[in-house]
């Protein structure tokens, strides 16, 4: 354990205000208590535990949502969508119109955080963010229900943000534009962004259009422990060690961190030169244990000539978008809804 | 499957707002909630959480002390209600601050306080703290949740969309239209797989709906309705077999139960519902195994009354008997039977005031909720004599739906939704005869929701929201299910169940899903003991 307790609880209390200390706090400390020192997880008490919300079809604050399991490969996908002008069409939800014939609508295909490991799709605090998302760009979300660490293994995950981004640009119903077509961003945050690159990169490969990736302080790491991770071991709310437990959790068995899931520009890492990889926002937070990860990704991105831009929040700490009560907040959805603006 | 149109009838009921300008201040302001705590499903009251966060620095410093193996020890103790983020705190502090050799869990079930342990010095008194139940109105009473299957054929969803039409109409009173309406959703059907999905949810509903235009809603007369006690019960019975709705009921009430009983020597379990006695042999078979041995059990079942001399409730009666006997089990059995629930007095339960006392209720309750404005209604009546025999426990399990909304529309849309997706649950069971007949036995909830009015409509569903105000209201207090009744739901489902089944903790709650959909939810309850009003049990022979 790095430094006394004492000092890294006092040091977080400083910077994020009463409500989010005990919200992030709950986590660490739930999170502590799921997972088992020999890497197996206690699934039961994590699902127990979980905050758990239902879709509603019925608009709550201009959006409303259902959820949608695909036949084929069983994945739960939670749609959110912005409320109709006309009250009369609340309660409706039609699978066989367009989003719009004329104007574009953008899908955000969301990737819930969680280290590979924990949350759902309608875990409360990612059903809350959809729907602020949903408000603020004016966008369609889809949150992605994929397969989980340790029982599921990578690349699972990857495979089901795969399965997902084929559906979302299939569906008839998610289309917008004089064109016709599904405009989809990736986000996600934490290991969601982490899995947001890596659909991507497959997209890229196979010629499917991605229009940006949003990533929220995602899950990067490596062998070697950089100067960040030193510094910030166990001060906000993140330690090495439970870093390290969820890359073994993930990775295949025997593997180290520099996996190119893991660290996909470190030493077996590939150059994204060439390809059409979508133009990025990469969000990384000052506190954060492993930014160092996440600006060396930023330089990656950069080095491979692709667009990407890098919002460092100096201040701000692990999971600061979960309540609108801080700066960083406000700051960062400005930045996603210029990002996702349909006319740049 | 499609959505659709669920709030178009005038003062309809849906619980979402409509704009955010016009809505009133949320519950949870006037009850100094911490809004977005409770945003992320957490009820913190603002004025607590100064306390709250000192608390769980207080829980990092013990667990970071804990010699054993913290995992193990999270596994082993019992967590409740999640949502009440400061008692959770303190659930596990005491955990985690007990000498190393005690393994008990020095949790308080009842009052859900932890039992203050002398060694520990605390920098502020320990203030009781009530637990109340603030319903998270906006989201939990109307969950308009659907899960869309892939089948998005188009006759499917057209489908759906003249059933809402036609529904509509028949709330608008327009039955001519209705009619023809009916007539083309039969064609329709022709083209569509009747067999599973959709084809054949929609059949069940046209049914319904052609059964309320030309027959009325009396109820009266047809097969779908009417049927024998015999022939209600071997439905439930394959009901019970072909999916997990039933056993996860019994399986947590017992639980729950046995919970309860600890530590009595008599016992007395009164079912307001015996049918089979489905429930029984797990808990005679439970309380055999009990450390320091098995209680005297009394089971007292309320079924209806049988014609042509047969009595089943006597039979089921010996049936249990015999299993008690098998081992060891000091058992009494007494039917009481009855027609209706409201028409069981308390003095024919036959209640000893030195025995613990169990009601269970299996989707028993909503049947009282139809109300005759000449009356008391029948719900306050048996509640307040439930009450009256003190029991230690009342175990509640109802169906997580909203089918006892005033308007038809709103009743109708909400049972497409919640039958569609039990429906879909139901696919994945392949054995037969049980998957047919648990069809038919769902068949006729949906032909009573559908098609009847007045006391014929006994199917009126209420989510889980709307009980906890009811109970809370008649004097009972929640006893919060934990973290070992949903390991073990969790574990049943995935011994006898397909993929796709989901028990979720909601409150103290669980409950059992498809998917994301909860679909029947189980939750149990003690009377708040009134030291103004003594309720002698045996006095209760009040004139009928």
């Amino acid at each position: 354990m790095a430094g006394s307790n004492e000092v890294n609880l006092n040091e977080s209390k400083k910077v994020v205000p009463l409500n989010t200390w005990v919200l992030i706090s709950n986590f660490k400390l739930a999170y502590n208590l799921q997972r088992r020192p020999d890497g197996t997880f206690n699934r039961d008490l994590s699902e127990f535990l979980d905050r758990k919300v239902p879709a509603n079809i019925n608009p709550v604050d201009g959006v409303f949502s259902f959820d949608h399991v695909d036949g084929a490969t069983g994945l739960l996908n939670r749609v959110y969508q912005p409320s109709s002008h006309n009250e009369a069409q609340w309660g409706i939800v039609d699978l066989e119109k367009p989003l719009s014939k004329t104007e574009i609508v953008p899908v955000i295909i969301f990737f819930h955080g969680g280290s590979f490991t924990h949350s759902s799709a309608n875990s409360a605090i990612y059903d809350t963010f959809c729907r602020r998302l949903v408000n603020v760009c004016q966008a369609v979300v889809v949150s992605v229900n994929y397969r989980r660490s340790p029982e599921h293994r990578y690349p699972c995950a990857y495979d089901d943000g795969w399965a997902a981004l084929k559906w979302v640009k299939s569906r008839t119903w998610l289309q917008s534009g004089k064109e016709s077509k599904v405009y989809v961003y990736l986000a996600g945050d934490s290991s969601g962004g982490n899995i947001a690159h890596h659909v991507a990169a497959r997209a890229a490969e196979a010629d499917v259009e991605v229009l940006g990736n949003i990533l929220l302080h995602p899950m990067f790491g490596g062998q070697i422990r950089t100067e960040s991770e030193k510094r910030l071991d166990g001060k906000y709310f993140v330690t090495l060690q439970d870093r390290d437990w969820y890359w073994r959790a993930y990775l295949p068995e025997g593997e180290d961190r520099d996996h190119p899931a893991c660290n996909p520009f470190g030493p077996r890492g590939k150059s994204l030169q060439g390809l059409r990889f979508p133009k990025s926002l990469v969000v990384v937070a000052g506190l954060d244990l492993i930014q160092d990860w996440q600006l060396a990704y930023v330089e990656g991105l950069k080095r491979s000539s692709q667009d990407v831009r890098l919002l460092f929040l100096e201040k701000a700490t692990i999971g600061f978008y979960f309540l609108p009560n801080n700066d960083h907040f406000y700051i960062l959805m400005d930045e996603i809804k210029n990002f996702v603006n349909p006319n740049c | 499957m499609v959505l659709y149109d669920s709030a178009m009838s005038a003062g309809s009921s849906s619980g979402s707002s409509s704009s955010s300008s016009s809505k009133p201040p949320p519950s949870s302001l006037q009850q100094d909630i911490d809004g977005l705590l409770a945003g992320a499903g957490y009820k913190v009251r603002s004025s607590e959480l100064r306390q709250v966060a000192q608390r769980l620095e207080r829980l990092e410093t013990a667990m970071g002390n804990s010699p054993a193996d913290l995992s193990q020890l999270a596994s082993d103790a019992v967590h409740y209600n999640p949502s009440d983020l400061a008692s959770w705190v303190d659930s596990l502090l005491s955990e985690f601050t007990q000498p190393p050799c005690q393994s008990e869990f020095m949790m308080d079930p009842v009052t859900n306080q932890p039992v203050v342990n002398n060694g520990w010095t605390t920098n502020e008194p320990h203030a009781p703290q009530v637990h109340q139940n603030i319903s998270y109105e906006q989201q939990n009473l109307n969950p308009q949740l659907t899960v869309v299957t892939a089948m998005e054929e188009d006759s499917g969803i057209r489908l759906v969309h003249m059933l809402m039409t036609c529904a509509e109409c028949v709330q608008r009173g327009e039955l001519s239209l209705a009619t023809s309406l009916i007539d083309d959703m039969q064609g329709l059907l022709t083209r569509v797989n009747t067999g599973c999905g959709i084809g054949k949810v929609a059949s069940h509903f046209i049914d319904a709906l052609s059964r309320r235009i030309f027959q009325g809603i009396g109820g009266g007369g047809g097969s779908i309705l009417g049927g024998s006690a015999y022939e209600n019960e071997i439905l439930y019975h394959h009901f019970y077999e072909a999916c997990p709705y039933l056993k996860f009921a019994h399986f947590t009430a017992n639980q729950a139960i046995l919970e309860a009983f600890e530590g009595h020597d008599c016992v007395h379990v009164v079912d307001f519902n015996l049918m089979h006695g489905l429930q029984w042999p797990a808990l005679i078979q439970a309380l055999a195994l009990r450390p320091g041995g098995p209680p005297l059990l009394r089971l007292t079942g309320i079924g209806p009354p049988s014609p042509d001399g047969r009595d089943s409730l006597r039979e089921i009666g010996l049936r249990l008997a015999e299993l008690a006997r098998s081992v060891n089990v000091r058992f009494a059995f007494r039917g009481v039977a009855a027609s209706r629930l409201e028409d069981v007095k308390p003095w024919m339960l036959q209640v000893n005031p030195k025995e613990a006392v169990a009601v269970n209720s299996i989707m028993q309750l909503h049947r009282l909720l139809g109300s005759d404005p000449t009356r008391t209604s029948p719900i306050e009546t048996v509640l307040s004599w439930i009450r009256s025999l003190n029991p230690k426990i009342m175990t509640v399990v109802e169906q997580e739906a909203n089918h006892n909304q005033p308007g038809f529309l709103d009743r109708f849309s909400e049972a497409l939704y919640y039958y569609s997706t039990m429906f879909d649950s139901l696919e994945a069971c392949t054995v037969q005869p049980e998957k047919a007949l648990a069809e038919i036995y769902i068949q006729k909830e949906i032909a009573n929701v559908v098609s009847c009015e007045g006391s014929a409509r006994v199917e009126r569903h209420e989510p889980l929201a709307k009980w906890r105000t009811r109970l809370n209201g008649a004097g009972f207090k929640p006893l919060p299910l934990g973290s070992n009744a949903f390991k073990q739901a969790s574990m049943l489902l995935t011994l006898f169940s397909a993929e796709g089944y989901a028990v979720e903790e909601n409150e103290g709650c669980l409950t059992l899903g498809w998917h994301s959909r909860p679909l029947i939810a189980a939750s149990a309850w003690q009377a708040v003991t009134d030291p103004a009003a003594e309720f002698p049990t045996w006095d209760n022979r009040q004139p009928s």
